[in-house]
């Protein structure tokens, strides 16, 4: 079958503004990813097409991108859901400057991502195992429960850029902190609670969310964005992790 | 403004679902609730201070394009209420999520059918009005102008001098420091509740205030003869010496039970109205203006405009209570009884 793709062309160097381009291509599979394709138009038709992309089966989160309209991996696209004689639109995530072509500049979005604490703080000594070294803390299975969801996130940032909140103003922190926020602040073995929840209870924190839904299905890991949103700011409201 | 551009472009573009169509109403519906309000608040204030300018303004009101205007605030309201319980619901139970696109589409559902008997009652009045009371179909282009230029002026002046403000502030080191990390903001966190907690309290009481003052009785019967004003303690209108500013005092000094009923009413609904829909206003200019001088401009314009609507607003209800008050409250058990003596009541 055949597809086609247009896609958002940016070139610092030789734009002004970025244009759409249309590349047409023969012998497709329904079962070819739209990460394929690309790699296509850039292998065969134009090797000046740039995109990120690791590994390629939905775990690194580099090929987070607008897909007709909704942020997606290109990796977990088949072509198939198109329907025969496709068109496909590529464009850039939105909210984050965009480096060429699909490519942007996602320092913004990891310096919100380190903004919220994103590691285990314990001061308490780790417990001793019984042949005298070190050892894992222990949590019970309903404790680990608790934050499982939110540890699903791969960083892709395609929840992030599908928030008018953040399009509009690029200081709120974003959904994707929050995820990763919600992921420590629901852990009972950390110890700074209030501390991240003092963090968040910023004006660019979590009251910049308008509960507009846009993240959740963007998420590829299916993860209840708005949801952990919600939960963060209902801890934050009661300054408990169990309100 | 590039924030904002960009916003409703990419709104349009991108393939959000319904929760991202509900927000674009809910700001639309809120902003333009917010813009009628100032104008509706400072008018009716005028019964108070400037009769005059009151008479004026209710004729305004009675033109063409007030009477499109009141349907399209009416449908706002509706609407901005029923989603803001929506919204109020799903962030204090946010395990429940799976059902807020259910939940958008039923806000949509109750809007329409709220709408249609409401639209039908509403479009009553104004046929009525126009057969019975209009000879000649008048735009009433100058009344609307007579009625909004203050407005517009006010607009002028305010923003001018928030932004003189503004200026002065930003050579002020200690008010400009560059934000190093994030920081809990604890009226940021009471603002959220507040919008939460004060939209589902104000939705009785719009819902009883539109009913009462734009949906059984319109702007039209004010005056009108034969007319037995809603929920107040006057009979029918009989000889068409009710005026307009008659008609708001008259109701504010309706007494149900030893207390000014209207005047608590309409208090409570004017605090709690404007301080939601300033800080709404607020959250939209932090969105979308980042401009420094203008965004602190617009935020000081914002604050300013705020107490001045609850200033004049709640004065307007406080200074038309009679000088015979106090002593009416202590015989309040008499009070009761009063109903039929209107003329003791205007002053």
């Amino acid at each position: 079958m055949e597809a086609t793709i247009r896609i958002r062309r940016f070139n610092p160097d030789k734009d002004k503004k970025p244009y759409w381009a249309t590349y047409t291509l023969k012998d497709c599979e329904p079962t070819n990813r739209l990460l394929e394709l690309l790699h296509r138009v850039k292998w065969e038709i134009d090797g000046t097409l740039t995109l990120r992309r690791s590994c390629a089966q939905g775990i690194c989160g580099s090929d987070a991108m607008r897909i007709n309209g909704r942020n997606r991996l290109a990796c977990k696209v088949l072509l198939q859901e198109f329907g025969e004689k496709a068109t496909i639109q590529v464009e850039p995530i939105l909210g984050l400057p965009v480096v060429k072509d699909l490519v942007v500049d996602m320092e913004p979005f990891f310096a919100h991502y380190r903004a919220i604490m994103p590691y285990l703080v314990n001061e308490t000594p780790p417990p001793i195992g019984e042949d005298g070294k070190p050892r894992e803390r222990l949590q019970t299975i309903e404790a680990r429960e608790r934050f499982d969801d939110t540890t699903k996130c791969i960083l892709c940032a395609a929840c992030t850029t599908s928030c008018p909140s953040f399009w509009a103003n690029g200081a709120y922190v974003g959904p994707a902190a929050i995820v990763q926020a919600h992921r420590f602040v629901f852990d009972d073995r950390d110890q700074h609670l209030q501390e991240r929840l003092d963090v968040l209870a910023d004006p660019d924190g979590v009251w910049r969310c308008r509960t507009i839904y846009n993240c959740t299905p963007a998420c590829p890991r299916g993860i209840e964005v708005t949801r952990a949103i919600g939960e963060v700011k209902k801890a934050i409201q009661t300054g408990k992790r169990d309100y | 403004m590039t924030s904002l551009v960009l916003t409703i472009t990419e709104t349009l573009r991108y393939r959000g679902k319904i929760g991202q169509w509900a927000w674009v109403l809910h700001r639309v519906s809120g902003m333009g609730t917010l813009i009628f309000l100032i104008m509706h608040v400072i008018d009716t204030s005028w019964a108070t201070f400037y009769p005059e300018l009151y008479a004026k303004a209710i004729a305004a009101y009675k033109t063409p394009l007030f009477t499109v205007g009141e349907f399209v605030l009416v449908a706002c309201v509706v609407y901005h209420a029923l989603n803001g319980f929506r919204i109020a619901l799903f962030d204090y139970r946010p395990q429940w999520w799976r059902r807020q696109a259910d939940a958008a589409k039923l806000v949509l559902l109750g809007t329409l059918v709220l709408l249609v008997p409401v639209f039908f009652v509403m479009a009553g009045h104004v046929v009525n009005y126009y057969n019975e009371r209009v000879t000649t179909f008048d735009l009433g282009l100058e009344s609307v102008i007579e009625a909004t230029a203050p407005f517009a002026v006010g607009t002028v002046v305010v923003l001018g001098l928030a932004f003189i403000v503004s200026a002065g502030m930003a050579v002020v080191p200690s008010l400009n420091a560059p934000k190093k990390r994030l920081k809990g903001s604890k009226m940021e966190t009471f603002m959220w509740s507040f919008m939460r907690i004060s939209g589902v309290l104000i939705i009785p009481l719009v819902f009883g205030h539109l009913a009462m003052m734009h949906v059984i009785q319109g702007v039209f019967d004010l005056t009108k003869v034969g007319h037995v004003p809603v929920f107040t303690n006057l009979g029918a209108n009989v000889e068409s010496t009710l005026t307009a500013v008659n008609f708001v005092r008259l109701r504010w000094d309706t007494m149900l039970a030893g207390v000014y009923i209207w005047r608590i009413y309409d208090i409570l609904l004017l605090v709690l109205v404007t301080v939601h829909g300033f800080n709404g206003a607020r959250y939209v200019i932090n969105d979308y203006i980042h401009n420094k001088l203008a965004n602190r401009a617009l935020r000081l314009a914002a604050v300013g405009t705020m107490i001045g609507v609850l200033w004049v607003g709640a004065l307007a209800i406080l200074q038309s209570v009679p000088a015979t008050t106090a002593e009416m409250l202590n015989q309040s058990s008499q009070v009761i009884g009063v109903d039929a003596d209107t003329d003791a009541l205007v002053r």
